[in-house]
């Protein structure tokens, strides 16, 4: 929820969740079992410093090259608990950091 | 002075209902107890936990001390009832009692022989009135098995009748009697409606008894039969004396493994009385063995072990115990040792009352020395100037070194003529040899590439040494390192890492120098399973030792040369772990940057056009 975010950083960077079968991960794991994904998504423009700001007026004047450096994104700055499941040939697997918790504009 | 008789009660527990309005001196139910010796006969006594202040409701019941017949003391009264206190509401409260049975030349002690419980229910109505179910005439609810104990007397068992139901329908007649399949020494004794056992039964030839009771129920115009199932138990009691079947010896040659804690052969011992596992500090058919030699050589580097087991097949179908026993190593046996011993061997069965209970058995022990050689061969390995650090070049072995267990061997390198010039000296360090870990035998690698740019260095000639470490023997043999082809043009500037497994496509890894491979090269594994597969895509500098799901002992010099197989950190990805280290199954490929491995599906995978993709493409041209 909305109360998780840091405070002035980044209100709409926000915590979703999805209701998905273990297959859809897309990992390789033959199971029926399923789960919550929670994800971090949303702008993160209010987050910018002047850096970015820098960085955007350099990259949109092509005066970097070809090189373009990363921007304040919204991502998990926490991890939900380690998810096991039982496999179609019954042996156990074990997810970790596999779904965010806390999301903030870093 | 518990237990001291042969007493014992072929019930774990009796149960029976009592009513609002059961008048005083009515039977409620009898117990028995059987007998080992015919002087026994039982004295009956009503016993309470704490005999000191027994509880309220003990002055309602009188016990028959020679019948073992429960009566009611008083008529039992709707305040009875309200007068026990209870943890739970409800129409039914349980009234705990416990009979205990002494011979009658002890009955000043019988309560503190061996207990039976009772239990009563106690229900909050009058007794139902005639014409409710007939099988509540006949028999108790639930389970009504017994047991009896092999080699016994005769006797009764159990009373069939339901006293507290009788006087229920008093114009019906109601009579027992023992059906089974085969001949049992089981009947009903018609004036008491007891079951008795007619005669001593044997454990070892039958252990389960199972009894159809029929009821007879006659009322004024019809006779009902019904009918119930009846299990009875027989106890064993240590009766047979152990035996072995064929041989009582066995022949163990000890030669390559001399490891302590390695087993030899096995004499097997039957007894065909059971073994119970619980309780621990149980003595019953319990076998003791004893090392038959003053020889403190003997004690100290041989023990026996063993181990036992229930069996039924080879014993009739009756359960029995099949005892082991086995030879183990107590320490490591010399190399040079060279000995025969006989150890003698003798299993006692403690509680077997006969002089029979003993068995001697034999282990007929050679222990041969084995000779640390190396045969009358040079090794000669071919080695390319390609080749990247860390590649291993080949094995090298004492004679029969894959068969030790418990022998030591360390190789090591040393060079033939020390006259040669520094400069040719200092080729030498281009082979070192290291210790494999499972196996006593020596691996030789690539420990320095800078000689393969030098012309002075050709061949290298070696004296191998293997030192075997508790009798320090030791033995050689010539090693003879060939260089061949040219060596990779010197490249001012090194790649910063020269790990294969950090390469993720055929193409950039077959190019790649990394470290550890033989040829120069990396090579590339191509998965062809679907899902989370052993057989996952890689590159990696040598496919026949990585990934092998081993990390060898070269491998785990540098954490660079096959992290599939030695990685301790967690892997990213669909995966399923190795044993200890490493990628045991992976999904799609998986690659490694120093520790850090992931497994992912290749996205530029191309879509496969399948036959019906074809199809199309077809009509459309």
């Amino acid at each position: 929820g909305r109360e998780e975010l840091v405070k002035g950083q980044g209100r709409g960077c926000l915590l979703k969740e999805i209701h998905l079968n273990v297959t859809d991960l897309g990992l390789g794991y033959r199971t029926k079992e399923e789960l919550i994904f929670r994800y971090c998504s949303g702008p993160c423009y209010d987050a910018e410093t002047n850096y970015d700001k820098i960085l955007n007026n350099l990259t949109h004047n092509k005066k970097l090259d070809k090189d373009s450096p990363s921007r304040t994104c919204c991502r998990p700055i926490a991890f939900d608990d380690d998810l096991s499941f039982l496999d179609d040939d019954l042996e156990y697997h074990t997810l970790k950091k596999h779904s965010a918790k806390k999301c903030a504009c870093v | 002075c518990e237990g001291s008789s042969g007493l014992y009660f072929p019930q774990s527990t009796y149960s029976e209902t009592i009513y609002v309005g059961q008048p005083a001196g009515a039977p409620v139910l009898q117990v028995h107890s059987m007998r080992e010796r015919p002087s026994e006969e039982p004295y009956f006594c009503l016993s309470w936990r704490n005999i000191q202040k027994p509880p309220l409701y003990a002055a309602w019941f009188h016990l028959d001390p020679l019948t073992g017949v429960l009566y009611m003391n008083k008529t039992l009264e709707w305040t009875d009832f309200d007068s026990l206190s209870s943890s739970t509401l409800g129409y039914t409260r349980k009234l705990t009692l416990k009979v205990a049975a002494a011979p009658v030349s002890q009955k000043a002690t019988c309560i503190h022989h061996s207990r039976v419980d009772v239990s009563l229910t106690f229900i909050n109505a009058t007794a139902p009135s005639c014409g409710q179910k007939m099988e509540k005439l006949c028999f108790p609810d639930g389970d009504i098995s017994s047991h009896i104990k092999e080699n016994r007397l005769p006797g009764a068992l159990r009373q069939l009748r339901r006293f507290t139901h009788a006087d229920i329908c008093p114009n019906y007649t109601i009579s027992y009697r023992v059906e089974a399949d085969s001949p049992v020494p089981f009947a009903v004794n018609n004036a008491t409606s007891e079951l008795v056992v007619t005669a001593p039964v044997d454990r070892e030839e039958k252990e389960l008894y199972r009894l159809i009771i029929v009821c007879n129920v006659r009322t004024a115009d019809m006779l009902h039969r019904l009918d119930t199932p009846l299990l009875i138990n027989i106890y064993d009691e240590d009766d047979t004396a152990p035996y072995v079947n064929g041989t009582d010896s066995e022949d163990v040659l000890i030669e390559f493994s001399r490891s302590e804690g390695t087993v030899f052969g096995h004499v097997f011992v039957y007894d065909r009385d059971t073994t119970p596992s619980y309780p621990k500090d149980q003595t019953e058919n319990k076998f003791v063995g004893t090392l038959m030699t003053n020889d403190s050589w003997i004690k100290d580097t041989f023990t026996i072990l063993h181990g036992f087991r229930e069996e039924k097949a080879m014993f009739g179908n009756v359960r029995g115990t099949v005892h082991e026993y086995k030879l183990s190593l107590s320490r490591n046996v010399l190399v040079d040792e060279r000995r025969s011993v006989q150890l003698d061997y003798l299993v006692n069965d403690t509680t077997y009352p006969g002089t029979e209970g003993t068995v001697m058995l034999h282990f007929n022990i050679t222990i041969l020395p084995v000779p640390i050689q190396f045969s009358n061969i040079t090794y000669i390995f071919v080695l390319s100037r390609k080749s990247s650090i860390y590649s291993q070049i080949g094995k090298v072995c004492v004679d029969n070194c894959l068969k030790f267990k418990g022998i030591d061997i360390v190789y090591q390198l040393e060079i033939s003529d020390r006259n040669v010039s520094s400069d040719v000296l200092s080729c030498y360090t281009t082979v070192n040899v290291a210790r494999s870990l499972e196996e006593m035998s020596g691996v030789l690698y690539v420990n320095d590439t800078k000689p393969f740019y030098r012309p002075e260095c050709q061949e290298l000639q070696y004296v191998l040494v293997a030192q075997e470490q508790q009798k320090q023997l030791q033995t050689k043999t010539h090693l003879l390192i060939i260089f061949d082809g040219e060596a990779e043009v010197l490249r001012a500037e090194r790649p910063r890492s020269l790990t294969c497994a950090e390469k993720r496509q055929r193409g950039e890894c077959e190019t790649f120098k990394g470290m550890g491979a033989p040829t120069g090269r990396c090579h590339w594994r191509q998965g062809t399973d679907k899902g989370i597969s052993e057989n996952y895509s890689t590159c990696s500098p040598d496919l026949r030792t990585c990934p092998d799901g081993y990390c060898d002992v070269i491998e785990s010099k540098n954490m660079s040369i096959c992290p599939q197989d030695c990685t301790r950190v967690p892997i990213i990805g669909g995966h399923e772990r190795g044993l200890m280290l490493g990628i045991k199954a992976g999904y799609g490929t998986c690659y490694c940057y120093s520790e850090k491995c992931f497994c992912e599906q290749d996205e530029m995978e191309e879509p496969i056009c399948d036959d019906m993709c074809k199809t199309i493409i077809a009509t459309a041209v």
